[in-house]
């Protein structure tokens, strides 16, 4: 039995003929449609293996796309995509990023414009989320984490974290730098635009004897073991946490919900623009976001996309808390994130 | 005369071209973007200048890694040749099966990498780990080892000691044992035989495998990241700092730079010191 002759075959085999003037005969909608593989850069674990299980394996290949993934934390990410940025071709045709590496890499002239008639999708997802530049994959909220047994008054707000009764009971995470330098701003006078006041309330944190800890998981594993009893965090983190047995409430700071968005961006030198479109439609399936809020504690960034009623209230957010969302400032992230990181390497850590 | 020497070119050309295209490059490539500027959100600048270097030099902080990083390598390898000699020594003089199994329980530390390793002792000094529920068990007091630059020391040592005791056994090996018994036939002290005909006869041996230790340890990444936590700091930690999260390649550059040349001047200047010794 011979196998089936279908289009993609047929390219094959008209691409090793070198019959290009062939193809025209194929029609131009065939050779616009997505097809052939693409590289998807992305951090790993459950956020890539969620990505195979409910994206690429159901909606990329039924359409002949083949989804290839490039692990890696997205300041990798962002160092190949400066790198490779003029080169014809680069070797990502999808970049994950979090909304202020997106913001950095399009200043950059690293990213494509999104045409959104490829992406119809979009047109579901939530307003404040968009850019022009990127698709918003999943979100989540600052929020405040406190152990129940040992902090008898619920924190609040940010301010709450130096209440005296707190002292030597708050965690920072080293990676957090910005986010913790943020939170503190907020409440001694600072912005979004201007976190230089949250230095000198946060050495007074430090005297009252702050733990640093490297990572999210090592945070984890201290508010487990009971070391640290309040914390700044991100909901969807509390929410993982929380159903691996850490006791920690969740509270919602009265300085207002400061958003973390996860986004795919496309590289202006992919290889495989229209399959990458095709990924970002499917990223925004109802399905697929339904998929990640449950398994990962992240939101849905689709209106549409419906949560099981089992976990909606743990990733949805009310109308009154949205009301509060906070969006960073992402040019002003850009030209202070490295003084930011400095000023918390040499003077908070040392 | 002339076909030999083709032929030796011959033979050395496909390594050469590995190291010029694998090595050489990348590294002009490196110190030529030591010399560009870092500007925050547009990342590497083109510039001729010096000032990453100058920063570095000029700032407590960044001096202060270095010297971090030299004292832990050299203690990392005085302790490596003083632990790993006896072992080497036996190593050298065991036979056959036995000598097989000494060999093999030395080399078995390397099958497993570095992070392994590291995380392994991220278990036993964890806060509810291995060391601190003996001692709880003990009834010590509780001491903090995770995130301690003695964690880094021991973590550093259990990784390096295989290399120098292999080292050092293999120039033991080389020694004729019947001078050290002549110098005991003529009334030396084991220990005497010891430190005048043994010590000096393997000294290029405690030379290659103290160089071999410093060099690792000058540039060892996951163990201090691993074992050090947050706030302790050295050099090949820092260089990633720069590159991957600031994505400041013209610091990271130059601290790369400063890192290398440090290496090669301590480690020329143990050379020459042991070679004068050597010959005196």
């Amino acid at each position: 039995m011979t196998p089936p002759f279908t289009r993609r075959t047929a390219l094959g085999a008209l691409a090793g003929a070198g019959a290009a003037s062939a193809l025209p005969s194929l029609g131009g909608r065939a050779l616009a449609a997505p097809s052939g593989q693409i590289v998807v850069g992305t951090w790993g674990g459950d956020y890539q293996n969620l990505q195979q299980a409910h994206i690429a394996d159901p909606l990329m290949k039924p359409m002949g796309v083949q989804v290839v993934f490039d692990t890696g934390n997205d300041t990798v990410r962002k160092t190949k995509l400066m790198a490779e940025r003029r080169l014809p071709r680069g070797s990502l045709d999808l970049a994950a990023l979090t909304a202020s590496g997106s913001y950095e890499m399009w200043k950059n002239g690293a990213l494509e414009e999104i045409d959104e008639t490829k992406v119809p999708n979009l047109r579901n997802a939530l307003p404040q989320l968009k850019t022009k530049y990127s698709a918003p994959h999943i979100y989540t909220g600052r929020v405040i984490l406190y152990n129940p047994k040992l902090v008898r008054t619920p924190p609040t707000s940010y301010a709450d974290l130096w209440a005296p009764e707190n002292a030597g009971k708050v965690g920072v995470i080293d990676i957090q730098y910005q986010t913790t330098i943020e939170s503190a701003a907020l409440v001694n006078g600072g912005a979004l635009n201007d976190y230089e006041p949250g230095k000198a309330k946060l050495l007074e944190l430090k005297n009252a004897g702050v733990k640093i800890y490297p990572t999210n998981e090592a945070m984890a594993q201290a508010l487990k073991t009971e070391e640290v009893a309040v914390c700044i965090m991100w909901r969807a983190r509390g929410v993982q946490w929380r159903a691996a047995g850490i006791p920690v409430e969740i509270v919602y700071p009265k300085e207002g919900v400061v958003l973390y968005v996860s986004e795919l961006a496309v590289p202006k030198n992919a290889r495989n623009k229209e399959a990458a479109y095709a990924y970002l439609n499917a990223l925004l399936d109802p399905r697929p976001q339904a998929a990640f809020a449950r398994s990962f504690g992240y939101t849905p960034t689709v209106a549409n996309a419906t949560v099981d009623p089992d976990v909606a209230p743990q990733v949805e957010f009310t109308p009154e808390l949205r009301s509060r969302f906070m969006l960073q400032d992402q040019e002003y992230l850009a030209k202070n994130d490295a003084q930011l990181q400095e000023w918390w390497n040499k003077v908070f850590k040392a | 005369m002339v076909r030999s020497g083709l032929t030796a070119a011959g033979l050395l050309a496909p390594a050469s071209a590995v190291v010029a295209v694998g090595l050489v490059l990348p590294l002009v490539l490196l110190f030529r973007y030591s010399l560009n500027r870092f500007v925050p959100g547009q990342f590497m600048v083109e510039a001729l200048t010096a000032e990453n270097y100058v920063r570095f030099a000029a700032d407590p902080y960044y001096l202060a890694i270095l010297r971090t990083t030299i004292l832990m390598a050299v203690g990392v390898t005085l302790v490596c040749l003083v632990l790993a000699f006896p072992v080497a020594m036996v190593l050298a003089r065991a036979r056959g099966r036995w000598k097989t199994v000494l060999l093999l329980a030395v080399v078995l530390p390397l099958f497993v990498g570095n992070a392994v390793r590291a995380a392994g002792w991220m278990v036993a000094f964890g806060q509810r780990g291995v060391v601190g529920s003996l001692m709880e068990a003990a009834q010590l007091p509780p001491v903090t080892l995770m995130y301690t630059p003695f964690a880094v020391f021991v973590g550093i040592l259990s990784v390096n000691l295989p290399f120098v005791v292999l080292t050092l056994s293999s120039v033991l090996e080389g020694i004729d044992e019947r001078a050290s018994e002549a110098a005991l036939s003529l009334g030396a002290t084991p220990a005497a035989a010891w430190r005048l005909v043994t010590l000096p006869l393997s000294l290029p041996g405690v030379l290659a495998a103290g160089v071999l230790c410093f060099i690792l340890t000058m540039n060892a990444y996951a163990t201090p990241v691993l074992l050090g936590g947050p706030r302790f700091r050295m050099m090949a930690p820092t260089v990633a700092g720069e590159v991957l999260q600031q994505s400041n390649w013209p610091f990271g550059a130059a601290i790369s730079f400063v890192l290398m040349a440090v290496t090669l001047a301590l480690t020329a200047g143990a050379n020459i010191l042991v070679a004068r010794r050597h010959r005196g």
